[in-house]
């Protein structure tokens, strides 16, 4: 059996010498692949490019509040630590003993200073007892010495019990201090 | 058999097919730049994204930390407050008690507890203690128990315990 020759011919029209059907079929090529293109590379790179784009000044914008509320919040904080320098520093300080007796000599004369004991206070800081005795001349010495605490560069607190004793002219003073500073472990 | 024309050399493409192929070439090379230059700056600025990310991120851990360094100096100027009103104060309710004493008596030690007074004193006589003494003591403290003993010379030594009983 003879299996039939199929030739599709494409016939040839001419038009100033120009093959149109050629041209024509170039031409469809030409838009097929360009819409190829686009569909399937322009399109989803134009998309993930305008979405990158997109998140991109989001992002820039969202750092751009986060900055500004930083260099705020550290502003403020900043204030408030040079406002409480004092304070801080003094949390952070030791309790020295010959410096304690050279300040309170102004008011007392220190006889002896006695650590009781040491605790955690509410988590962050360290207070230690001590028992101090002293000599003082009147009790207005005392009042002078407690509102002296305020400047002293240790954070002191007087606390019951508080003894006084007459003594000829002057009166013996017994009295406990605490001592607060930071919690070392906090401190790091 | 003899040509009297010269045999022209036939080109395998000719001359138009070779501009459209060129064209499309071209054309599909401008598009692929065009698809690379995107996909370089879709890149670039996921690069950046991330980096602001991060950096986002990284600030908004230190706000976290300045916020507990900022609630600490809170804590820190509370407590040091605290410390000094309750000085205050205990100077003050010292010296309040002390100025209760009338001239007449004379106090030889004073003891000051958190809940608990104790004062030994000499005293002319029991009365002007219990004139001028007890009432105000009476009035601070929820109890309070006065010893005396009598001296040689008439006046009295005596021991005022007064308590603070705290509410149930």
């Amino acid at each position: 059996m003879k299996i039939p020759k199929i030739s599709i011919k494409i016939p040839k029209i001419k038009i100033y010498g120009i093959d149109v059907i050629k041209n024509f079929l170039f031409f469809t090529l030409f838009i097929i692949i360009t819409l190829a293109i686009i569909a399937f590379l322009i399109s989803p790179a134009i998309h993930s490019f305008k979405k990158a784009k997109k998140e991109y000044y989001q992002t820039k914008y969202n750092l751009e509040v986060t900055t500004n509320e930083y260099k705020t919040k550290l502003k403020s904080l900043k204030k408030l630590q040079n406002a409480n320098r004092k304070i801080i520093n003094a949390l952070k300080r030791d309790f020295n003993e010959k410096n304690f007796k050279m300040f309170a000599s102004k008011y007392m004369n220190v006889h002896s200073i006695k650590e009781i004991n040491s605790s955690v206070y509410k988590k962050d800081f360290l207070k230690t007892t001590y028992i101090v005795t002293s000599t003082i001349k009147s009790p207005k010495n005392f009042y002078d010495f407690i509102d002296s605490l305020k400047t002293y560069k240790s954070v002191l607190r007087v606390y019951f019990p508080i003894d006084f004793v007459k003594n000829k002219e002057n009166i013996n003073l017994t009295l406990k201090l605490e001592h607060y500073k930071l919690n070392p472990k906090k401190a790091k | 058999m003899y040509s009297f024309t010269q045999p022209k050399k036939k080109p395998l493409l000719k001359e138009d097919t070779k501009l459209w192929l060129i064209f499309i070439c071209a054309s599909v090379i401008l598009y692929i730049s065009f698809v690379v230059f995107l996909e370089i700056k879709t890149f670039l600025y996921n690069k950046d994204t991330d980096s602001f990310n991060k950096e986002i991120v990284s600030l908004k851990q230190k706000i976290i930390e300045m916020d507990s360094q900022k609630q600490f100096i809170y804590k820190q100027k509370t407590l040091y407050e605290d410390i000094m009103v309750k000085n205050s104060l205990m100077k003050d309710s010292i010296k309040n008690l002390l100025d209760l004493i009338p001239d007449p008596i004379t106090l030889s030690s004073i003891s000051f507890d958190k809940n608990k007074l104790i004062i030994y004193g000499i005293t002319p006589t029991q009365d002007i203690y219990n004139m001028l003494m007890l009432p105000p003591l009476e009035s601070i403290f929820t109890e309070t128990k006065t010893y005396f003993y009598q001296m040689k010379n008439g006046w009295y030594k005596f021991k005022s315990e007064n308590y603070l009983k705290e509410k149930e």
